[in-house]
Parts: structure tokens; sequence; C-alpha cells
């Protein structure tokens, strides 16, 4: 059995980033990761838009993965191991005990603290419950990604894109350049989930087809699929059945959504939140049941990737310091915040009085000419004013500790 | 041109248990499907049940090989190293349907149905805590049993080969021709001799009996839809949960399966033959009628619709001899068919012997099951993983199955093929992610040991290639 400070499962922007984390603690760790390289999603997103926040320049996924090793591969306290699937976490007197295997040994890690960096999965296509036949030709976004960017593949000819996610956007544009025809995207909600930048370097500099408010009924074929119906939607998200019509097409990619795969912590029956389907966490990224950590993309989709290795540092820095008895806890505060806002992550703070906190959020749909306020004992301690604000993309705010009453509330005042 | 005793037409539940039946009596067998692997036809969707056999009217030949089926299922599932559950059965009523519940219960005990008993609210709500507040009383019928009817299909199948027994897939029968005492049936330019011939061809019986020159029998095609919930929703209900039936069938029910999904159907829908599309009719329909005995369940959770067509013929099984002839047919094995099918298959082969078959005796073959290191302890794990490597490379995170999980099925006796044969076998693809992430690893392995490009992997059979061809630039 190996005895370490910290577990991180997970050895993606999160994994990587938390480790270096725990480093900074001064705590050990050992990363689990099941991939047989680091790096995780990063290593098949071979367009670039990485790392703007946290290197201040362009990289690709895997550059930016790289950026990243390297500074693991530096750290004096971390450990890796590759090819290693974690399939059980359980409490020990000491702490944790997680069990992986690979394909020389099982590995039995004990540790003070773990952390959940494993990332989210893409929703497939019975969780839209996409009616009609079950022909091959339907590939999730990402799976018809890994399929091109890693294996060489090709996933088909005539290319139909259900959703609007960043991914879709992504390859939508990557499916153009391997010589593949994209016949339109399709996204049932008024407003693409997708980053502003990808809209507008990904579809409409490619003179791809975005039809808003639109979504695919159903599907047919029944060997390959041979094509699907489209159709407008109501105000409630209903098709509108006398204005489908018929779209011939070999491959449909699915980009519905992301869900956090949480699935390992489950026995642990943490606080959990509906909106994110994921845990809640306090500042320091912790669960509700102390030592066990959770950032990234497990917790909550984010839109940049920056984003998840900063909040993965962070994670590992508090995991690490609880794992030494460091980590000051104090009176919790649960923020709340108006309608506009869907969660934050995270969900409650401390009243430790010094220093500074990062809090994120998303909200329900876009906006313009906005003003982001955060309220505490009646008073405004934050203001931001933000021109647009949109559903797809991640915001967050600073707040100074010090001036946190017994309450923290957000809000957004509309102008427009 | 090979010759056999017994020629089998169809691979689903009922030709397969035949199958099994023959081989282990030393008969030489063959079992012919038209598609590429076995168990492809309605005994792949359905709601995996084994009925205690308290719905059939008594008499009939469902009650009759429903009630001696589920009685075979649980030796027979042992036999076959198959999993059973036998969580009993619950058909659930308010309390106005106290007088329907107590003429099933009396229906069941005609039957021949053991130790079944009506529950009342207090206790039934502690047994199934997420069931409807309105429901007030159950029946109760412990010899129900959940199953994989793919899996025991699979097995069973594989137990006929390892017993002897040929199987020949993609074999589409096109003529049957009566020469003498024998027969030859053709699928294209295949042929194979036989002295008995039995129909077991399901969706497409008339088509085969038309063949042979016998009766074609009025024949409805019903679709039932279903709903498949991820794992995570294991113990939303621990058995069956039907509501009372109607005339319609045994309605919406709420199951779960051996690996812990929640299920929910099936939709009883007329419908043309094969036609397995999933309707947004079916689908609200199924919303509907669910939380009339349930709870509502969690929507966000379903992670694969899917459906699938069975044959109702008039209001019995139909089981039946061409007269004069060594040809036999089985028509209309809808509902309780899966449970019926083993005491069918027992029954076929006592005709059989009637009209002349020679059994032997037989040294049996056991078959080898699936290795499946989800359920290992620690320490079987470890050693296994010693022996072969293969069994700690994870491939498919969602149902943990490694790459020695997948190997193991590709070289099963019947060495499938295709994606879907794959899963219904070791299950990668099919839990919550559905493939997203362990198809390229499974594309890989499976060109590797079938020494084919990956282009020509199927889903399920040729034309429904996964990839396109040509590299990506």
């Amino acid at each position: 059995m190996i005895k370490t400070d910290v577990v991180i499962i997970g050895g993606g922007p999160c994994g990587l980033a938390a480790a270096c984390g725990v480093e900074k603690s001064g705590a050990k760790c050992v990363i689990l990761e099941r991939d047989e390289r680091l790096g995780g999603i990063l290593n098949q997103c071979i367009h670039n838009g990485f790392g703007l926040h946290v290197f201040n320049e362009e990289l690709t996924g895997p550059e930016y993965a790289h950026r990243w090793i390297d500074k693991v591969n530096e750290c004096k306290n971390v450990k890796y191991y590759l090819n290693s699937f974690v399939y059980m976490i359980e409490c020990t007197p000491n702490g944790y005990l997680v069990s992986a295997y690979n394909d020389e040994d099982l590995i039995e890690v004990e540790a003070k603290a773990v952390i959940l960096a494993l990332g989210c999965r893409e929703k497939p296509a019975g969780s839209v419950q996409l009616l009609g036949t079950r022909p091959s030709g339907i590939f999730t976004a990402g799976c018809a990604q890994k399929l091109i960017n890693i294996e060489g593949k090709s996933v088909g000819k005539r290319v139909v894109i259900l959703g609007s996610g960043d991914i879709g956007l992504i390859m939508a544009r990557r499916l153009t350049c391997e010589g593949a025809t994209v016949l339109g995207i399709y996204e049932i909600m008024p407003q693409s989930g997708g980053l502003a930048r990808n809209i507008t370097q990904c579809v409409k500099d490619f003179n791809i087809p975005l039809n808003l408010s639109t979504t695919v009924t159903r599907v047919e074929g029944d060997k390959r699929l041979t094509g699907v119906y489209v159709a407008p939607v109501d105000q409630k998200l209903q098709p509108v059945a006398e204005l489908e019509k018929f779209i011939p097409c070999d491959t449909l990619l699915l980009s519905v959504g992301l869900l956090p795969e949480i699935e390992i912590a489950n026995d642990f029956q943490l606080e959990f939140n509906p909106t994110t389907n994921s845990y809640c966490v306090d500042e320091y990224f912790q669960t509700s049941k102390t030592g066990l950590f959770c950032a990234g993309n497990v917790l909550h989709v984010n839109d940049l990737v920056d984003n998840v290795s900063r909040e993965g540092q962070h994670a590992g820095e508090c995991a690490g310091l609880y794992a030494l008895g460091k980590l000051p806890t104090a009176e919790k505060v649960e923020i709340t915040f108006d309608d506009h806002i869907k969660y934050t992550a995270p969900k409650y703070i401390y009243k430790t009085g010094a220093g500074e906190v990062q809090v994120s959020f998303r909200v329900n749909k876009n906006y313009r000419r906005t003003i982001i306020r955060a309220i505490s004992g009646g008073v405004e301690i934050s203001r931001r004013p933000a021109p647009v604000v949109t559903a797809g993309e991640m915001q967050t705010v600073t707040i100074d500790k010090s001036k946190i009453q017994e309450d923290l509330h957000f809000e957004i005042q509309v102008l427009e | 041109m090979e010759k056999f005793e017994v020629a089998i037409i169809g691979a689903g539940i009922v030709g397969a248990s035949l199958f099994s039946e023959l081989t282990r009596k030393g008969v030489k067998t063959v079992l012919l499907e038209k598609a590429d692997d076995v168990s492809n036809g309605s005994t792949k969707a359905n709601s995996g049940i084994v009925h205690a056999g308290y719905d059939p009217v008594p008499g009939t030949l469902k009650a009759k090989f429903n009630i001696r089926g589920s009685q075979m299922y649980p030796s027979m599932c042992s036999r076959l190293k198959v999993d059973i559950l036998q969580c009993g059965t619950l058909v659930v009523a308010n309390e106005s349907g106290r007088e329907d519940l107590n003429k099933l219960f009396e229906r069941g005990i005609k039957n021949g149905v053991q130790g079944m008993r009506i529950v009342e609210r207090e206790e039934l709500h502690k047994m199934e805590p997420n069931l409807a507040d309105n429901i007030d009383i159950a029946l109760f019928a412990p010899t129900g049993a959940v199953i994989s009817p793919y899996l025991v299909c699979i097995a069973l199948c594989e137990e006929g080969v390892v017993n002897g027994g040929t199987v020949k897939l993609n074999f589409d029968v096109d003529n049957i021709k009566p020469i003498n005492n024998e027969y030859i049936i053709s699928a294209g330019d295949q042929s194979v001799m036989a002295d008995f011939v039995v129909n077991c061809a399901g969706v497409g019986a008339n088509d085969v009996n038309k063949l042979a020159g016998a009766p074609e029998y009025p024949m409805k095609y019903v679709k039932g839809e279903y709903l498949l919930l991820d794992k995570s929703q294991n113990g939303f209900v621990h058995r069956p949960i039907f509501p009372l039936p109607t005339k319609a069938g045994k309605g919406i029910l709420a199951t779960l399966t051996l690996h812990h999904n929640i299920m929910l159907g099936p939709t009883a829908i007329p419908c043309e033959p094969y036609d397995t599309k999933v309707d947004a009719e079916g689908i609200s329909q199924i919303k509907e009628k669910i939380v009339q005995s349930v709870k509502q369940p969690n929507y966000k959770k379903i992670i694969k619709l899917f459906a699938g067509v069975r044959v109702v013929s008039g209001e019995d099984f139909i089981i039946e001899k061409l007269p004069d002839t060594r040809f036999y047919y089985t028509i209309g094995i809808c509902s309780p068919g899966l449970t019926a099918a083993p005491a069918i298959a027992e029954y076929l082969v006592e005709k059989m012997i009637q009209d002349g078959l020679q059994t032997r005796n037989h040294e049996f073959v056991s078959r080898e099951p699936y290795i499946n290191t989800e359920t290992m302890d620690k320490k079987q794990l470890k050693a296994l993983i010693k022996q072969d490597a293969r069994f700690g490379k994870i491939v498919c995170r969602c149902e943990k199955i490694t790459e020695g999980e997948i190997i193991q099925a590709l070289n099963s006796p019947l060495k499938p093929t295709t994606v879907d044969g794959i899963k219904r076998r070791v299950r990668p693809t099919m839990g919550r992610c559905q493939g997203g992430f362990c198809l390229p690893k499974l594309l890989k392995i499976m060109s590797s040991n079938m020494e084919c490009p990956e282009e020509e992997i199927t889903l399920n059979g040729q034309g429904s290639e996964i990839l396109a061809n040509g590299e990506s630039k």
C-alpha cells in the first residue's frame, strides 16, 4: 500500500494543476490517471485558444497540457500512475483508501485527502431522448473528435450537428477542414451554449448554418444513419410538427451537454446540486465530507480550461493544507443569488477574515448591459459593469473576505 | 452438403432453447440465423422477466409452458452460468383493484403458481418505497425473476456449440425443399440437409412457413418501447412492478436489469414487422402510465431509448406440425414467450422423439461463463491481472470492463463480430456514456483481434459500419 497526503483522481487539466497546488502547500500527492498519458481530453483538443488567462498566450490543447505536465514533473512530491483506473474510494481511520488497477497490479493508496478531478462526460443520445431508429453514424462530438484527432479516422461525409456546445462548434470546423460537409448545427435553445469566439471562428467563418430554436426530432436508417428530421421549436421547446423537414445525412454529432463524472463518490451521499449535477463545495473546493475535494469539470462544467486549472490549483493547495492540518476553518456563510444566476461555485465561504475568494457562476440566459453586484450585510461589496453576459460563459467575481458579514448575495442588474 | 438431424430456423430464445435441448441429447443440430448474431430479434429487446404464470388463461399453452418454463429457469441459469435475480414480481393496484387482483391470484392458483400472496399497503410500501401513493395492495409472486434475455439466449447457443451443435449466421433461409424423408434448407448459395425442421423465426415465422408449404397465420406485430435509466437509479424498484393487466397486455412496468439499470416500458403499439423506431407518442405514454404505479422516475438519468417487436397471433401460442411431415412451427410466441421457451423446447423434443428422432447419451460439456472483473474481490482481481495483464486494462469505465473481458468475448464460441455483439456479451457501450469514451478503444481491440481494418467493423452487420472510409487529413 502507498501512503501519501493527497490522492488526485484524474490527470487532466484539473488534476495536474491540483498536483502543483499540493506541492505548493508542502504536502505530498499521487495522481491516478486512467489513460496512457497525462493531459486528459486536452490531448484531443488540437485547436488553439487555451491558456490566454493562465499563460497569457494562445496554445493548443496538447501544448497547454504539456505546460502543466512539465510543472508536475518539476514537483518533488508528486507521483503519478498512468493506465490506472480507480474503482473504489473507502474511508479508513487515517482518511481514505483509493483502489485502482492497471495492467501490472492493484494499487492501493491511503491518504488524508482525496481530490476528485475526473472531468465530465458527454450526454448520449438517450439522455436527450433522441427518437427514431438506432443506426450507426451517431457520435457524441468528443468521441468523433478523438476518432479524428487521435486515431486518424474519418467518421462520415455528410454531417448534421445537434446542439451548439463548444465541442459541437469546434467539431463543425474540424469536420469541414477534414473534407466533410457540415449541413447545419441545430440548437433547441434561442442562443448557443458555446463561447462567442467559437461561434465566430468555427461557424460563421466557415459559413456553417447555425439554426437556433430548432432541433433534431428523430433519426432514420436501419443500419447506417440515412437522415434526420429537424423542426423549429415553440416557446415551450416543443417541435412544431408541421414545419418538420428531412435532411439526408450519414452522420449525426451530438453536442447536447456535459455531465460531471461524479459517480465514484456516489456512496458518500454528499450534498448535491441538481443544477450542476454535481456536489456542493466550500471555498476550499471541499465537499460536504471533510477531506474529499472536488474541482474542475467534475464540479461544474467550465467554459475555459484556464478556469479549470485555477480551480484545480486552489483545491490542491487546500487539500494539501488539510492533510497537514493547516486548513483554517471558521463560521460558514452560504452564498445566495437572484433569479438571473443558476448557481455559484463555491456554495459556502468561511468567515476567516483576511484574503480573497473567487466565486464563479453562470447566468440562465444572455443579457446585455448589466451590473454584477455582490452584497453583504446590506452593503454592496463588489460591483462590476458587464456589457454582455451569456449563458455559455462563466462569470467570476473576486471578493475581499474582510468585507463579508453574515451573508453574501449576488445579483445581476439588467439595464436593457 | 452438410447433413443434420434437426435444423432450427431462428436463433431467438425459442430456437436457442431448442438448440441447447437437442445438442445436450446428442442430436446433430444446426441453428440457422439470418442476422449476424444470435438473439437479434424480439429476444434482445423485451422486459427480461421470468413470469410466475398468473397471467395466462388456465388450460392454454401459454399457461402450461409459462409455469413449466418458470420452474426450469433457475436450474437452467445455473447450468448456463448466467445470472438470475429471483426477486419476485408485484402487480400493484389501488383499493378498487382488489377484486381484479384476487382474480389474478385465483388464476395463478389454477395455473399452479407457487407461493403467491396478497400484500397490503403498509408492508408493500416498505418493500417498494417508490410506489405511487395511491397504491394500496399488490399480488406478490416470489417465483418471478429477472434475467438478461439476450445473455441467456447467447449462453444457450454457446452451450449448444460446445456440445457439438452448429450455428450458421447470416443464413437467411429462402428455400425449404422436402426430398424423400429429408429437407434441403437453403440461403442463397448455401444449403444444409436435415431430417427435421423447426421454424422458430419469430417475427419472420410466416415467411418460413410459406417456404415449407405450411399455413400462414394472421399476425399482429406489436412494438414495445422502453426507457433505460442509468444505474445510479439502482434501488428505485427492487423487482418488476406491473400494473393490473388489461386486454392489451401486462401494461407498462417499472423494472430493473441485472446490472442495476432501471427500465420503464413497454408500450404496445401496432406496427410493421421489424419497425423498432421509438416515437414521441410512445415515450409520453410511458411517462403518463408509469406514475400510476410508481413515483416520478428521474428522466434526467435516461441513457437509452429502445424498442422491440413481438408478434401476436390470436390468443395462444401456436406450436404445430405440418401434418405427415417433419416440419414443426412455433408462431405468435409473444409474452410470456421468454419464460416459456425452455418448456416449448422440451415439448418439441418430445414430439420429435415420437416422430422418430433418435436421442443418445451425450457427455455434457459446460459452457465457460464470461469473466467479470467487476464482481471480483481484490485478491481475485490481483491474481487475474498477474496471470493476464489485459484484465488490468480498463476499456469501458462506466461498466468497468477490461480489454481481457472484451477479448474473451471476441474469442467466445460464436465469435461475435459486431459492436452490438460484444455489447450484449460483456457490456461495453452499455453504460452511462453509451460508448462516447470507449468506442475508439473498442474498435482498436476488435480490429486487431479480428484482423480487419477498423473501417470494416459494424454496429450490427453489413451496412452499419461505424467509421467512414478515408483517413483524416
